[in-house]
């Protein structure tokens, strides 16, 4: 315990470099005094604390639309590349099976292209290129992140349409449902069940992944942090604040999918 | 075979179906008749293509060639509605299938709400109504995870019933119960056929066959080999493959 302390108080002095010139008052006074004013000159003076609460709002905005829109694209994408991959060989030649051809190239197209490439370099390309004429950076932000995050939800939702056993899809047919009539009552809501695990640390990564919102000058949590870093020229304070609401929330979030998949699970036995 | 027979509603005329571009043929000209009311049996060695045959009657295998009508319309043509009419052939599997996410209740309610239109309450008395036929009434907001196999083939039988279908197709029902439960769901079936329902059942319950069936269709090799009443078929076989297929299982 002592050692983890003075190591901390090592730490701590390296950083505010004021309170090693004065340790007659005490090891631990010294580093609470300087712990002190730093987190005083941080975040109260000048109310710089209103930097990351916006930050906060601006990163939940995002998060929370971008995780919106690519459920949307994820659930298509994964529709169309399923029903793809089980229905083109028996389909009879036509403008149907033309069509799903056409739409599942297009989404290979768009897996392809958003899995390889950076999530920074895609939100430049979008802010600076595609949406160049618009000032709407939150907006801006949205539509990169939820078209980067729908690639990884297809791919997570389509193992979802995957392991359900074809049984459940022919008793669907054979009361009568059609193949998107099956696909909305059956075989989707097993499928969301099943990889609920998966697409809930897709939306924790992309809480994190938000954070490069910077780069098209996005004041987000991670930017609101850097500016009282480079108001205030000291790093330790902004940053590991940084780190710990980030921490926070994917705790939080974390033990919210648990509990949500214990009731699914309850509700089966 | 019995002396009155009702009208034709499901006519099979040549049927085949071949994978791997005609190598192989799980069914090679099938050409038969099911009549209302009738209780048509399909017995045969594994591999003989009575399931490809059943699963064919609504179409959840796509024939090659051949066609079948239901009452007359030709279920295999494009121009058709295969949903309405798979409606009116309920289907029981070997492994039930019967919905897991759902309550016994709302599997039972999903076809005839969303597809006959009938409003929740409507749906729910019938549901409730073909459950305590069944011996399940109690089971209504039970989940199939917490039902035997037993339980949960009659669960998937009256779930089929509930959409009201002229026809029911079982495939293999019993064969994926532990043999204590075959006997209940063999009991539903038998009140079944005695209410008047047309079946068409692929099973290897011989007893079954013969006290409840009111006609054999023994298969081979994707083939019809021999067709007859129960007592015939079990009594008297004419052909050399169904009296040693019979010696086996009997």
């Amino acid at each position: 315990m002592t050692t983890m302390l003075s190591s901390a108080y090592a730490f701590a002095v390296t950083l505010a470099g004021e309170a090693a010139e004065q340790p007659s008052s005490g090891w631990f006074g010294n580093l609470w005094n300087a712990l002190k004013d730093d987190f005083v000159n941080n975040f109260i003076t000048q109310k710089r604390y209103m930097y990351l609460l916006k930050g906060l709002g601006i990163t939940f905005e995002v998060t929370f639309f971008a995780a919106l829109l690519g459920i949307f694209l994820g659930v298509i994408v994964a529709l169309v590349r399923s029903s793809h991959d089980k229905l083109a060989e028996e389909m009879r030649p036509g403008f149907l099976k033309g069509l799903l051809g056409f739409f599942n190239f297009l989404a290979n197209l768009y897996l392809t292209i958003i899995r390889g490439t950076p999530v920074v370099v895609q939100l430049m390309i979008a802010y600076f290129i595609i949406f160049a004429t618009s000032n709407n950076k939150v907006l801006v932000a949205i539509l990169a992140f939820g078209i980067n995050s729908g690639a990884y939800v297809a791919e997570i939702i389509r193992s979802g349409i995957m392991s359900i056993d074809v049984g459940q899809f022919e008793a669907g047919r054979s009361l009568g449902f059609g193949y998107i009539a099956t696909m909305v009552h059956i075989i989707i809501p097993q499928a969301i069940k099943n990889v609920l695990p998966a697409l809930a640390n897709e939306f924790i990564v992309l809480i994190k992944e938000t954070s490069v919102s910077g780069y098209v000058g996005l004041q987000d949590l991670t930017k609101g942090g850097d500016i009282i870093r480079s108001r205030t020229y000291s790093a330790f304070m902004p940053l590991i604040a940084v780190a710990l609401i980030y921490l926070v929330i994917v705790i939080f979030f974390s033990k919210l999918v648990t509990l949500l998949e214990r009731r699914l699970r309850n509700s089966e036995r | 075979m019995s002396a009155e027979k009702g009208e034709v509603i499901i006519s099979v005329k040549d049927l085949k179906k071949h994978y791997g571009g005609g190598d192989i043929k799980a069914l090679d000209g099938i050409t038969t008749d099911i009549h209302k009311g009738e209780v048509v049996v399909v017995i045969g060695p594994s591999g003989s293509g009575k399931s490809t045959f059943l699963r064919s009657l609504n179409l959840l295998e796509r024939p090659t060639s051949g066609t079948i009508s239901f009452h007359g319309t030709d279920i295999t043509s494009k121009a058709t509605d295969i949903n309405k009419l798979r409606q009116k052939m309920g289907m029981v599997f070997q492994h039930f299938n019967l919905f897991p996410h759902l309550t016994i209740m709302k599997n039972m309610t999903l076809g005839p709400t969303k597809l006959l239109g009938l409003s929740k309450a409507e749906a729910e008395k019938k549901a409730q109504a073909l459950l305590e036929r069944v011996g399940l009434g109690d089971r209504a907001n039970s989940y199939p995870s917490q039902l035997s196999g037993g339980q949960k083939q009659r669960i998937a039988i009256v779930r089929a019933l509930a959409m009201d279908p002229e026809v029911m197709l079982f495939d293999e029902p019993t064969s994926a119960l532990d043999p204590e439960m075959v006997g209940e769901v063999l009991e539903v079936m038998k009140q079944l056929a005695k209410a008047g329902m047309t079946m068409v059942c692929v099973t290897h319950e011989m007893g079954f066959a013969r006290e409840v069936g009111t006609r054999v269709i023994f298969m081979d090799c994707g083939r019809i080999i021999e067709e007859n009443t129960p007592e015939q078929i079990f009594t008297n076989p004419q052909n050399e493959r169904l009296v040693s297929f019979l010696q086996k299982v009997l």
